[in-house]
Formats: C-alpha cells, sequence, structure tokens
C-alpha cells in the first residue's frame, strides 16, 4: 500500500531540470563549480601520471627490442605465397582473349609490380653468386640483383601483354618474405629461387632486397573453345617449409584458377 | 462473498475494510434476536429449501482463491527482465550478422552463430534460475485452506445430518463437540462444558471455555463465538452460523493476507536501481559507437558487430548469479544460526532493518511460567528463572516456613510430568497441567524434594478446583509424619487466600494475623504484581483430630473447617526473558534499530518484560512511572522529555494514522499492549510510512497479515503456525528474539560483502570495452574478443567475486546505524568511479600494454598498427607487412591476434588478483584484514589455473580460438596489478587519516 505515486510529467521534467541546473545550491548535474574543478583536476592528475606510466612501459618494452629483427619469429615458420596480378575476387582469373579491356588491368599491375625489377631500378645491386645462400655479416647488406630476364616469356620485356592476348597468361608467384627462403610453363626454368636471394636481413638493413619471383605461364591451345584451368603452387624448399595448412590456404601454398575466352 | 468480485478499484478499499476490526454484533443479540436476524428456528435449524436457496444465494462456505498471475507470464518477466533483453538484443544482433553474412557471402564464418547460441543460453539459464527461485514462495492460500475442516453436523428440519463443510450456510443451526473442527463462524446458544483450542487463529495456547453468554465487547474475545478452523477441545456446543467462507475471521484474515501488495525488497530495489544503470551505460556506448562506426565508414554488418560487442563487454553476465549464490551462501550460514530464509532476498533485507516489531510471548520470553520470587518470612526471595539454572540464587531452604510453602506448592498442584522425561532437565519437562501449576511443579522439583514421592507419602482425600469465581484451590491430605491426621492446603489469589486467613506464620512459628502484617502482605503483593507477575497466595490448616483419617469429605456442602487458616506465603511467576535476549536488544539498541513490543499481554507485564530485556531501558520511564516517582499526577508529567510509551490496544483503536505516525516518532521505547492482530498490521504499516524497514515477529494466523506486509515477516519454528510460516519470509527455528539480531549482523555483512563483489565484478568491464572502442576509433586489431570477454564475466571471475561473500566484517557492523535505503545504495556513483573510472582504467592499460608488447614483439610496432584493421581484416591480402618487412598472411596475423586476445584475457586476470585484494577491504588496509579469507586464496588460485587450462590445453586454438603464451607474456601485466594495490593502499591510508574529508566522499564506497 505504500507504493510511491506515479510522478506526473512537469514534476519529473521540473525535477530533470533541477538536477541539470539547481540555481539555489549552484549546482551543475549534481555538482557545484568547485565540485566539478576537484573532481576533474583528480582525474586529470591521475590519468596524467596513468599515461605517463603506460609510456614509460612502453618505452621500456621498446627498448627491449632489436630494430633489425622482430624478437619472435615463430608465427611464421614458412613464408607464405602470393600473386600477381593481385585478382579481384578470389583468385580467379578470367578474361576474354579477343577483347583487351577485360585484361588491362592484369597486365598494368603486372607492369607496376615489375617495375622495381627493371634493369635500371637495380643497377645498383650486386650480382650474386648463384647456387648458395648469400650470407653477410653486415654492417651493410647487400641485396641481390633479381634480373627480370630470369622470368623470360614473363618479364614483360618481349611480350607487353604477358601473353594474355595469346591465351598463355602469365601469373606471378611471390614469395612472403621472411626475416630467415600447367602444360604450364615457369620462368625461371623449373621454379626454382635460386639460394641466393636468402637470407633476407630485414627491412631497415636489408635495403633494396628484391623478392625472387616465379612465373607461371598458363599456355593454352589455339582451339576456339573457353578454357579453364587451375594451378596450385606450393614451396618445396631445403627445409622443412610448410605447404599444407588446413586453415591458412596461403601457407606455401597458393591455388588459383585461369579462366579464358577466345 | 465480499472478495468474489474484487478487480483493482475496489481492491484497496475492501482491503482497507479488512485491516479494521471485524464489526459485528451477533455476539451481543439475544437469542431472539438472533433467530429473527437469520430467520431460522433456534431448535430445528434451517428447512432444507432454505439452506439450499442461502447457499444458491450466498456460494459455498469456503476460501475464495486470490487472483494469480499465470505461470507464463511470471515466467516471461524472468526471461526478459533485468539484462536479460540487453543479451537478448545481443543475441538477435548475433543471429542477424549471421544471417546476414549467410546470404551475401559462401564462406560461412560460424563465430556469430555460436556467439549467439553461448549468448541466448546465458539468458534462459539465468531466467530459468530466477524464476525457480520465485516459484518456491506464494503458498499461502493452500495453507489456509489445509486449516479448513471438511465435515459439518447441522441440524435442518430438525434433523441431524453430516454435510460437506462448503454447504454449511447462514444461519444454519451447528453441533461441536470435543475433537471436531469449527466449521464457520458460530454464535454459541448452547454449550456443556466446551472449550476451544483457538490458537491456530491467535496463537493463545490455552483452551478457553465457551458458553452462551456474552463476555466481552470485542467479537474477538467473547466467549460465546467459536471461530472457523479453530479446534473444540472438549464438551459440546450448539450454535448458529453467522459468517461463512471469506467473511469469517479466518476468511479475513485469509483473504486480508493473501490480497495485501507486496513491496519490493529491498535488495531487489538496489539491484534494479543497479541494473538500469549498467544498462544506461550500455545504451549510451553501444547507440555512441554504432553511429560513430558508420560515420567512420564502417559497413553496417561491422557496425552491428562492434555493437554487439559493446553489449557483451557492457553486461556483467555473471553478476546476478554472483549476487544469487552469495545471498544462498549467507542463507545457509543463517539456517546454522537458527534463522531459516525461505526468500534469498531476506537475508538482506534482515540487515538493512531500521525496526523490529516482536511479539513477547515465546521470542522475547522463555513461553513457559516460571517462579520468579518468593514472599515469606515477611522477605521477598528472588528465585532462579535463567533457562539454564545458571545464575545460582538462593533463598533460606531451613525456614519451617519454606517447608509449609513448598508442601502446599507440590501437594496443592494438579499438574503432573509427563512419563519418560527423566533424562530431561526439569525446567525443560513437558507437563499436563495450567501453565501456573507446572511452574509450581517444576519450582519444587527443582528447589525442594521430588514431587511424586511427595504425593505418594501425602495421599489426596479431597479438593476443590480452581475456577474462576472462587479463585482458590484446596486439597486435603493424609499428612505423612501423622498418618491420622489431615492437613488442608490452599492456594489462590492473593486477596482471597488472606480473607481466609486469620494467623501466619513467621520463621516456621504461627502468629495471629495484625495490621502490620496486612500491610506487609499489601506491599509484597503490589511489588510482585508491579514487575507484571501473576501472584498467588498459599495458606494451610491442620485439620482438628476429629477429621481424622476416615472421614469422608464433602467439597459440595463442605463439612469440614475452611476458615481461620495460616497464611504461609506468596510465590509470584512469569514467562522470563530468555537469557541472551537482553544482551540481544542491547546489541539492536547500538546497532541503531528500534525494538517495539507489539502483544496481547497485560500492559504491566508488557512493561515488566519490557524493562527486563532492556526495551524500556533504565534511564527511561514511562509518563506514568515517572508521575508516580516525582508524586505528581500525569498531566503534569512533560511530554517531550519522556521517550519510553506503553500503548494500549483500546487507545491504538482511537487513533488516527497521524496520531500513530506521531507515537511512533517521538518514542524511542514503544509497547504495543493488548492489540489485536489486526493492530499489529497498522503498527507495521505506521513504521514503514515513516521509511523504516520493518521486521515483524509473529506465529498466529492473525498474524499472517502482519508478517506478510512487513519488510521481513518472521514466522516461529517451533509454536509457528503453518500459515504463518507461509506468510513469513524467514523462520526462527528456535523462536529465539537473540536469533535474529545475529540474522541482522549476517545481513549487514552480505550487504557490505555485495558491494565489494560488484565492485570487484564491474572493474572487469572498463578492459572488456575499451579494447572494443579503440578497435573502433584507432582501426587497431581488436585486442579482445567477445568470447574472451565470456570466459572473464561467466569463468575467471566468477569464483573470486563469490568468494568475496566469506570476508569477514571490517569493523564492528553492529555499532553503527541501519543503513538508509534511500541514499545508501548498493551501487552508486562513488563504486561506478572507482571501478570504472580508476582501477578499471589501470586495468585497461595492462591489457593494452601486454597487447602491444606481443605484437612489437612479433613484428608489428605500435606506431604501424594504427589504422592497420582495413587491411589485417581483409582475408584476401596474405601478404600484409610488419614493421621488419616481413609479410602475413591472414591466418598468420590472425593467430597473433588471437595470442593477444589471449594475453590481454590473462593480463586481466592478473590485475583482477589485485583488485579482489583490494576488494576485500573498503576503509581498513589489507595488513590489518589480513588473508585468511581461505575461500579467497583459493579463488585466486581457481582464476589463475583456468586461464592456464585456457590458454594451454591442446585444442583450444579451434575451440575458443586460445593460443598458449610466452610465460614472459604473464609478466607484462604484473606492475599494474603492484600500481593497483599500492594506489588503493595510499588511497584507503587517506580515507583513515582524514575521515570525512574529499577522497572519502568521493570514492568510499
Amino acid at each position: 500500500m505504500t507504493k510511491t505515486e506515479k510522478k506526473s510529467f512537469h514534476q519529473s521534467l521540473a525535477e530533470w531540470k533541477l538536477f541539470i541546473y539547481n540555481p539555489t545550491s549552484g549546482e551543475f548535474l549534481g555538482r557545484t563549480a568547485k565540485s566539478w574543478g576537484l573532481i576533474l583536476l583528480f582525474y586529470l592528475v591521475f590519468y596524467g601520471f596513468l599515461a605517463a606510466l603506460f609510456t614509460f612501459t612502453m618505452w621500456a618494452m621498446l627498448q627491449t627490442l632489436n630494430d633489425e629483427i622482430p624478437k619472435y619469429r615463430d608465427q611464421i615458420t614458412s613464408p607464405g605465397l602470393m600473386v600477381f596480378p593481385k585478382p579481384m575476387t578470389a583468385l580467379e582469373y578470367t578474361y576474354d582473349m579477343s577483347e583487351p579491356s577485360t585484361y588491362e588491368k592484369f597486365t598494368a599491375d603486372l607492369k607496376r609490380f615489375l617495375e622495381p625489377y627493371s634493369v635500371e631500378e637495380q643497377k645498383n645491386l650486386t650480382n650474386c653468386p648463384d647456387g648458395k645462400v648469400f650470407e653477410q655479416n653486415g654492417p651493410v647488406y647487400q641485396a641481390c640483383q633479381f634480373p627480370v630476364s630470369l622470368l623470360q616469356d614473363c618479364s614483360g620485356v618481349n611480350d607487353a601483354d604477358f601473353g594474355y592476348s595469346k591465351g598463355q597468361p602469365c601469373i606471378l608467384v611471390k614469395m612472403n618474405r621472411e626475416n630467415n627462403i600447367a602444360n604450364i610453363s615457369t620462368y625461371p626454368d623449373e621454379g626454382v629461387i635460386d639460394l641466393k636471394y636468402f637470407p633476407y636481413y630485414g627491412k631497415k638493413r636489408h635495403v633494396g632486397y628484391r623478392q625472387p619471383l616465379v612465373a607461371v605461364q598458363v599456355i593454352f591451345g589455339s582451339s576456339p573453345a573457353k578454357k579453364e584451368v587451375t594451378v596450385e603452387c606450393q614451396i618445396h624448399g631445403p627445409t622443412n617449409l610448410k605447404n599444407k595448412d588446413d586453415r591458412d590456404k596461403f601457407l606455401g601454398r597458393v591455388v588459383f584458377k585461369v579462366t579464358v575466352s577466345p | 462473498m465480499m472478495n468474489k468480485n474484487l478487480r483493482k478499484g475496489g481492491k484497496k478499499k475492501d482491503l482497507e475494510e479488512l485491516k479494521k476490526e471485524a464489526d459485528m454484533d451477533d455476539h451481543k443479540l439475544t437469542l431472539d434476536e438472533l433467530s429473527a436476524k437469520y430467520s431460522v428456528d433456534l431448535t430445528k435449524g434451517h428447512s432444507l429449501k432454505d439452506a439450499q436457496e442461502i447457499l444458491f444465494a450466498n456460494g459455498p462456505n469456503a476460501l475464495s482463491p486470490p487472483p494469480t498471475t499465470p505461470e507464463w507470464v511470471k515466467f516471461c518477466k524472468q526471461m526478459f527482465g533485468g539484462f536479460s533483453l540487453l543479451l537478448w538484443t545481443g543475441a538477435f544482433l548475433c543471429f542477424l550478422a549471421y544471417g546476414i553474412h549467410v546470404h551475401y557471402s559462401e564462406k560461412t564464418n560460424k563465430d556469430n552463430l555460436y556467439l549467439g547460441i553461448v549468448l541466448a543460453a546465458v539468458v534462459l539459464i539465468t531466467g530459468c534460475f530466477s524464476y525457480y527461485q520465485e516459484a518456491k514462495s506464494s503458498k499461502i492460500m493452500e495453507s489456509f485452506k489445509n486449516m479448513v475442516p471438511q465435515q459439518a453436523l447441522v441440524i435442518r428440519g430438525g434433523e441431524k445430518m453430516q454435510i460437506n463443510v462448503k454447504d454449511v450456510v447462514l444461519g444454519d443451526l451447528v453441533e461441536v463437540k470435543g475433537g471436531d473442527q469449527v466449521p464457520a463462524d458460530i454464535r454459541v446458544i448452547a454449550a456443556q462444558g466446551c472449550k476451544v483450542d483457538n490458537s491456530s487463529l491467535t496463537g493463545e495456547s490455552e483452551p478457553q471455555s465457551r458458553c452462551p453468554d456474552c463476555t466481552h465487547e470485542n467479537l474477538l474475545e467473547t466467549r460465546n463465538i467459536l471461530f472457523f478452523s479453530t479446534n473444540c477441545v472438549e464438551g459440546t456446543a450448539r450454535g448458529i452460523v453467522i459468517a461463512t467462507g471469506d467473511s469469517t475471521v479466518m476468511g479475513r484474515i485469509a483473504s486480508l493476507t493473501s490480497g495485501l501488495a507486496l513491496g519490493q525488497t529491498p535488495i531487489a530495489a538496489e539491484i534494479e536501481h543497479f541494473i538500469h544503470l549498467i544498462t544506461a551505460v550500455a545504451i549510451f556506448l553501444g547507440i555512441t559507437f554504432f553511429s560513430l562506426s558508420l560515420i567512420l565508414g564502417y559497413g553496417w554488418l561491422d557496425a552491428v558487430i562492434f555493437l554487439i560487442g559493446i553489449i557483451v563487454a557492457n553486461v556483467p553476465e555473471g553478476l546476478l548469479a554472483t549476487v544469487t549464490v552469495c545471498l544462498t551462501l549467507t542463507a545457509k550460514r543463517m539456517a546454522r544460526k537458527n534463522c531459516l530464509v525461505k526468500n534469498l532476498e531476506a537475508v538482506e533485507t534482515l540487515g538493512s532493518t531500521s525496526t523490529i516489531c516482536s511479539d513477547k510471548t515465546g521470542t522475547l520470553t522463555q513461553n513457559r511460567m516460571t517462579v520468579a520470587h518468593l514472599w515469606f518470612d515477611k522477605t521477598v526471595y528472588e528465585a532462579d528463572t535463567s533457562e539454564e539454572q545458571t545464575t545460582g540464587k538462593t533463598f533460606p531452604k531451613s525456614s519451617d516456613t519454606w517447608f509449609h510453602l513448598a508442601r502446599i506448592a507440590g501437594l496443592c498442584n494438579r499438574a503432573d510430568f509427563r512419563p519418560h522425561q527423566e533424562s530431561v532437565p526439569i525446567a525443560k519437562r513437558a507437563t499436563s497441567g495450567d501453565a501456573s501449576e507446572s511452574a509450581l511443579l517444576k519450582f519444587i522439583e527443582q528447589s525442594y524434594s521430588p514431587v511424586n514421592e511427595m504425593r505418594q507419602k501425602n495421599p489426596k482425600v479431597a479438593e476443590i478446583p480452581f475456577n474462576s469465581t472462587n479463585k482458590y484451590q484446596m486439597s486435603i491430605h493424609l499428612l505423612e509424619d501423622n498418618s491420622q491426621a489431615h492437613v488442608l492446603l490452599m492456594k489462590g489469589a492473593p486477596e482471597r487466600i488472606m480473607d481466609f486467613c486469620t494467623s501466619f506464620m513467621l520463621n516456621g512459628q504461627e502468629y495471629p494475623m495484625d495490621e502490620e502484617m496486612k500491610i506487609d502482605f499489601q506491599n509484597a503483593y503490589l511489588e510482585l504484581g508491579g514487575l507484571g507477575e501473576r501472584v498467588l497466595g498459599f495458606c494451610f490448616l491442620n485439620l482438628p483430630s476429629n477429621f481424622s483419617k476416615g472421614f469422608q469429605f464433602n467439597t459440595d456442602e463442605i463439612n469440614f473447617p475452611m476458615k481461620n487458616l495460616c497464611f504461609a506465603g506468596l510465590i509470584s511467576m512469569i514467562d522470563p526473558p530468555r537469557t541472551a535476549v537482553p544482551e540481544a536488544v542491547g546489541k539492536c539498541r547500538s546497532a541503531g534499530i528500534k525494538v517495539i513490543m507489539v502483544t496481547g499481554d497485560h500492559p504491566i507485564t508488557a512493561k515488566a518484560i519490557a524493562k527486563s530485556v532492556g526495551i524500556i531501558s533504565e534511564a527511561n520511564e514511562t509518563a506514568e512511572d515517572m508521575a508516580t516517582r516525582l508524586n505528581v499526577p500525569i498531566s503534569q508529567i512533560n511530554t517531550k522529555s519522556v521517550k519510553a510509551i506503553v500503548v494500549h490496544g483500546s487507545e491504538l483503536k482511537d487513533m488516527n494514522s497521524e496520531q500513530l505516525d506521531h507515537i511512533l516518532k517521538s518514542y524511542k521505547e514503544i509497547v504495543f499492549a493488548r492489540t489485536s492482530p489486526q493492530q499489529k498490521l497498522i503498527i507495521v504499516e505506521g513504521c514503514q510510512r515513516l521509511g523504516a524497514i520493518v521486521a515483524v515477529t509473529g506465529d498466529g494466523v492473525n498474524d499472517s497479515p502482519a508478517l506478510k506486509k512487513a519488510d521481513i515477516g518472521i514466522a516461529m519454528g517451533i509454536t509457528g503456525s503453518d500459515v504463518s510460516k507461509q506468510a513469513a519470509d524467514m523462520i526462527l527455528l528456535d523462536d529465539n528474539f537473540a536469533s535474529i539480531v545475529t540474522g541482522v549482523e549476517e545481513g549487514r555483512l552480505i550487504f557490505d560483502n555485495l558491494k565489494k563483489s560488484i565492485a570487484y565484478t564491474l572493474t572487469s568491464n572498463i578492459p572488456e570495452i575499451t579494447p572494443f572502442l579503440l578497435f573502433i576509433v584507432l582501426s587497431i586489431p581488436l585486442p579482445l574478443g567477445t568470447i574472451t570477454i565470456l570466459c572473464i564475466d561467466l569463468g575467471t571471475d566468477m569464483v573470486p567475486a563469490i568468494s568475496l561473500a566469506y570476508e569477514t566484517p571490517e569493523s564492528d557492523i553492529m555499532k553503527r546505524l541501519p543503513r538508509n535505503p534511500k541514499t545508501d545504495n548498493l551501487v552508486n556513483h562513488r563504486l561506478i568511479g572507482m571501478a570504472y573510472g580508476q582501477i578499471g582504467m589501470i586495468q585497461a592499460l595492462a591489457g593494452f600494454f601486454t597487447y602491444f608488447v606481443i605484437l612489437a614483439e612479433n613484428g608489428f610496432k605500435p606506431w604501424d598498427l594504427l589504422g592497420i584493421r582495413l587491411y589485417w581484416d581483409d582475408a584476401s591480402i596474405n601478404d600484409l607487412e610488419d614493421s621488419f618487412g616481413q609479410q602475413w598472411t591472414y591466418e598468420q596475423r590472425k593467430v597473433v591476434e588471437y595470442t593477444c586476445q589471449t594475453a590481454f584475457f590473462i593480463s586481466i586476470v592478473i590485475v583482477q588478483w589485485s583488485d579482489l585484494i583490494i576488494c576485500k577491504t573498503r576503509r581498513n588496509s589489507l595488513f590489518k584484514q589480513g588473508m585468511k579469507n581461505k575461500v579467497l586464496l583459493f579463488g585466486i588460485f581457481e582464476e589463475t589455473f583456468l586461464a592456464a587450462v585456457l590458454s594451454y590445453t591442446p585444442g583450444m586454438d579451434v575451440a575458443l580460438r586460445m593460443y598458449p603464451l610466452r610465460i614472459n607474456w604473464w609478466f607484462c601485466a604484473l606492475p599494474y596489478s603492484v600500481l593497483i594495490f599500492i594506489y588503493d593502499e595510499i588511497r584507503k591510508l587517506i580515507i583513515r587519516r582524514r575521515p570525512g574529508g574529499w577522497l572519502e566522499k568521493e570514492t568510499y564506497y
């Protein structure tokens, strides 16, 4: 029986007004100016102190880091593979041979990607001895040349269309950089990446490093039918590089599909 | 059937009506008037046809059940109340997000589906849990119905017939005999030795005789009314039904009890207040960041997923369960201390109690008449009235007067011990016979000699039993030392006994009665009577030799001398206070709780007990006492200086609510005497009007409305009726007032500990919310996922939060005033400020620090993370470059992200260690409080173990996406954990040093 009666709308409105500003006590939102000042000052000091402390611990943590290589590399023991041109949708290349506009974006992408690999751009880089790991001890680290000619038909030097217009599209496969490696033609031959491009000494030390590439050229016959092929590239390295992970579809492998219509 | 068509409008008025005394005058009518009123023949009863018609018009003689809320409505209330609505929203959004996902892309990410299912399960389980808690209560009406008899013997058309009680109608002529239950309210028109047991209705355990004459103005007091559902113990009675079903006294109580609107319990109000606060914060943050993320250019789906995260992070999912478990633990602890709590929330209500309205009989007193004083040889001696006979009070047992007095008390006594109780202490043995005689029996057995032997040696040859007209009891026994002579022993009302006496005994010698003795007697009688005790006088007469053995005594036509007796002494009895009660009342007083005595007893007895237990303290006296002491008329007493008052029920009856409020407000020590049950309800409501949280004790059915109306109704476990137990929130298993006080202590402790528990749980909300906010604002990889949040709220935080319920009080909680329910809230802005503004912020920093450490050590430096989210969460980018030029596939970086989330989670566990330790106290230093709470220590180990299990168990990466951590990542949060401890110790030190200072006002929760 002692239930409080429902307040009228006017009453509650008045109460709210009084809460927002109470002229008798000079309270604004339930606090006086002095009270607001004190509480804000308290939090200002408190948060200022916390911010300083956080900055200090972050600074201390960064001091323990090596500028050249990450502290832990166990999350990326095996490199991922990535392909170029960058596909629009899920790793599928579909174009019409007779319609240049359908593959122009691919060739443009390849051109842009291969720009740093041109002879001009690589003239300051070292021509490294083939066939073995190019170990260096610094302090200055040399980057090896990756002559674009290694990609032969897919270098874009002879065929500016990278074979797309002939129904023999080139796809470049790139192995992710990590600090430590169809009737299908592959260039360099056999799809081998020379050991000399390893190891990678990190962004800071290893300036000018060119990631070695492998080009895959899918060579379709000249029959007028629509042709389709799925290509899977895998890394087979000297060390136990992973290329089969259920969840990570790019770990040590890459799968893509090419569809060409005449 | 006044209650049958009650609907909302009329209900309140009718309840007000029910609260008043039954206003009937049927008991005052003459038999002819009665016959005329109910148009019934007083010998033949109704004709069958009339009875049928009345039955048809008035409905059956049964209690009508109150309107009840259907079960599914109650269930839905639990399902959609509190946080449930927020969580449902979260779950719904999860399903929505999943649906959209499925619809627009082939890749099905089932995370949202699982999260939705988990959220829905959380709501369902907590909902069912609360529903189950609720469903157990409210069986009041059933318990009333159990009291109703099945069959009745009525006389209709001159014929006796056995009918179903439901068919009894107004004006029926009913016959009741020993062993029957009364089928309706009946006005007696003829009775033979009829005695009824009204205990189920009034709590008075002594059977009362019934006769056709009106003996009292009040319907409830007069002897010519039998009440529905009471028991007829012996004899027979015949009467006219004057009320049936809901209009009987019992029916009115039943309707009143079940119809009373129940207020919210204080803890429920507190939790509601708290839920409103948290919900407001959640909605505010949710909407703000939902719009913000849309403004920042995120898609609808992303915004919805953020919203889910913010909701999940904001709602302390495990908190309601924690609160329930804490209350259950306390309830169990209270049950061990003889307070059986029926309704969990009542645990805390008892702690908030500011007024206790206590019964006298049985609660404050031992509920057993005990000899308190003796007066012989012109001296008052005190007897031992303690429960365990430990005070060792004694009196000169060598006096010959004591021998005579003890002989009368033992022999002129019809009470007897029930068999087979040799092992039971004398004071606690069950006896047959009335209360005063039992008291004398026990007293003699204890302090003189075994009464049975006495009775065998002095066989009784004649007796006149006690009755209310002669007010004495007499018996004649053969003397043991001189087996030929008889002695006449008599006891009774002192003034009656004095009339029989012409001599008195002093130190074993007989002296003729003189004026001096008469004055001494008067003084002693007044003194003992003034103590509220029931005084009996004792005298004897050695019968002359012509009445020796073989004489046939005739008690109807007295053929032996029964005057010139010799006065032996007075013995006075009282139902003494329980030993622990004065201390308990003292505790209540220092705890700021007002103890009001409400009793049906006489004012003098009530006042005497009130004084002896401290309800009226020594320093205070009533206006009457003061007038007597100062020897001035009562009108001259300044009422302002009087703090104690004894209010008579008849005065209360004429008061309006303002006058009652005035009494409750202006007197600190109040005794209500001669009150009726309805008045108890009025007193409770008066106290509640003044803002008090009221606890009421009661045992009879008639107490049930007050029990239900009170914030906490306390029924008596031993003497209480079934209905009172159903109406109450708590049952005192030992009927002892002192147990209530231990209950209050526990209730106050749990309120403090719940505050601590909530402070602990809420703190981790900030490190749960901030990751989402920074994720949206700074576009960094998500530092803490929704699943990990649930792992904290429903996993690691649970046991530690519950362990705070085991915390011992910081100071004497019974030395402070009861909390003010209006201002002293469970969750206030200070608690929120502490948990969210201060400790929570430090915790969030600890989590972010760990997060940045792991990402930096793996190659992503903090500044490179800003804005990375768009690429980071793009599954088609599989060569995302880090600060060292390394390139990451989508899955690779996701593994790092989830490792970070696991580490963030473990950091929260580590900072929650110190949060738990600082939450142990609100004012004291930890070094004073100590680490004696073993459950809390277990809690710390448990949460750490659980965190390690979640991180290191193989397969967790698939199940919950939690990854094993390097050992050194566990230590990142440690400095912050230490900081929390140091910060809070300093804060508490300042609070202790500067009581009432700014810091206390702003941060003492």
